[in-house]
């Protein structure tokens, strides 16, 4: 580079934006992989991911009778993750009640994990939103939803007759996800 | 033109240990405490850009939870972060991995501030090597008008800007980073307040799903102080056991002194939800004008259908 004769600004700057452009095409590639890398839990989550033994979920269910997933190996397990301060949580249930309904002579079981919620809370919930034949195990803590790389409720995950998470899902279901994932794995009720 | 000159000097200097003051603070190490130090180096895996030990969400309490019981039961700090990156991912690390893609993370920042520093020294030199021939142009007025702008001074307005915001940051920081810290943990020299005492034991009862429990001890704890924030506590517990009406009158008690507190109205109406909807959907309307971005705003929307 040659240096400019009497120092004038024209020169020089020449290379000042190319220089911020190419700052800011950095700068905005290191965001982008920054916000990939935030966005993307499909990546995450080797515990719960398809095809992987589903982790241990036991306790007492509401009713006090003891539960353990490991117990139901030959039967698809639906396990949702909910709580009584969760607004969506509320417009699934009914929706569970009624799957569990549809294929129950096709060995679905839905168990309900009740996170971070006192059990008065939850029997008014199940109560309310007819849906009191569910079977619910309490995790006051959430250390079982954390133990499944729960995101949050709702949330739910569907446990194969070989005890192996067959899918997930954050977030409210639909009838028509459960319609669709529960035929492919049991048949059409 | 020399005192203006020391004047930009010195508002640069304080600009500058402004910014070295906040990243020093960004970096060290802000408490003792394992579990809250291992929480503060997870990112909350429900949220955007908040750490586990920052975020209010339900499952950042419950992996603090679990953190805390992992390394009660013995496990080292490495341990917990190996069992939570097997059930989140490497992305609730909230430092990236220096490698693949996440190398590029720590690379980039280095190279734009070593291209940008070592651009900004070449500018200012040549600008130096060329004053002395400059000099004379002045003097000379049937010449050009001088240039608006010139390398140099892109690259110190540049300059400036960049130390102004960090500046800027550092300082205002202190009063974001320190104002909710005595309520989050009493430190030790407070410690022998028992109402503290007492607040600490609620939220491990709390903690532990045993609401009554807990209810009872806020209960103790509001007659030994009535203080707003344990009456809010307290109102929330209470509507988890389903004794809204207590709840409302705690939520309106804290309304009368502060009028539009938004968590007092958050509780109040909640509280309201089965005695009196209309109310309720009013008394969240109003929490959602006073306090759009709080952490259970999108929770209240959903409440009210409003997607």
């Amino acid at each position: 580079m040659t240096r400019p004769p009497a120092g004038w600004p024209g020169r020089r700057l020449r290379w000042v934006p190319s220089l911020a452009l190419l700052a800011i095409g950095a700068l905005g590639a290191t965001v982008a992989v920054g916000v990939a890398g935030t966005g993307s839990r499909s990546t995450g989550s080797p515990v719960t991911a398809p095809g992987a033994p589903a982790p241990p979920l036991a306790g007492r269910s509401l009713t006090g009778a003891p539960v353990d997933l490991a117990a139901f190996r030959g039967r698809v397990v639906l396990v949702n993750l909910f709580a009584s301060w969760c607004g969506p949580c509320r417009d699934e249930l009914p929706l569970l009640v009624a799957a569990q309904r549809r294929w129950a002579s096709r060995d679905l079981q839905v168990l309900g994990l009740a996170v971070r919620d006192g059990e008065a809370a939850i029997r008014a919930l199940l109560a309310e939103t007819g849906a009191v034949e569910l079977t619910v195990v309490p995790d006051p803590t959430g250390a079982t939803a954390v133990s499944w790389g729960a995101f949050g409720v709702p949330e739910t995950f569907l446990v194969d007759a070989q005890g192996r998470i067959a899918d997930r899902t954050s977030g409210p279901v639909t009838a028509g996800w459960l319609d669709r994932r529960l035929t492919r794995l049991l048949g059409a009720p | 033109m020399r005192p203006r000159r020391a004047v930009g000097a010195a508002v640069l200097l304080v600009l500058l240990l402004g910014a070295v003051l906040g990243t020093y603070r960004s970096v060290r190490v802000a408490d003792d405490d394992p579990a809250r130090r291992l929480s503060s180096e997870l990112r909350c895996p429900a949220c955007q850009g908040e750490s586990v030990a920052d975020s209010r969400s339900p499952i950042a309490a419950a992996i603090r939870e679990v953190i805390a019981a992992r390394l009660r039961a013995g496990d080292s700090p490495e341990e917990v972060r190996t069992y939570l990156v097997r059930r989140y991912g490497a992305e609730v690390l909230a430092t990236p991995p220096a490698q693949g893609w996440g190398l590029l993370l720590w690379l980039v920042p280095v190279l734009a501030l070593g291209v940008g520093a070592g651009s900004a020294l070449r500018t200012h030199r040549r600008r130096r090597g060329a004053a002395p021939g400059a000099r004379p142009a002045p003097p000379r007025p049937t010449r050009r008008p001088p240039p608006p702008v010139t390398a140099a001074g892109v690259w110190t307005a540049g300059a400036v800007a960049v130390l102004a915001l960090v500046g800027g940051v550092a300082v205002a920081a202190p009063r974001l980073a320190t104002a909710p810290e005595p309520a989050r943990r009493p430190g030790p020299a407070i410690a022998a307040d028992p109402v503290l005492d007492l607040l600490a034991l609620a939220r491990a009862a709390e903690e532990q799903g045993r609401y009554e429990a807990a209810a009872e001890i806020y209960r103790t704890a509001l007659e030994r102080r009535p203080a707003d924030e344990i009456r809010l506590r307290f109102a929330f517990i209470l509507i988890r056991l389903g004794q809204t009406a207590e709840a409302a009158r705690l939520a309106e008690t804290v309304l009368a002194a502060r009028p539009d507190t938004p968590d007092a109205l958050l509780m109040l109406g909640l509280a309201q939800r089965d005695s009196d909807p209309a109310a309720s959907v009013h008394t969240l309307r109003r929490f959602l004008d006073r306090a759009p971005g709080h952490p259970a705003a999108a929770e209240v929307r959903r409440l009210l259908g409003d997607g």
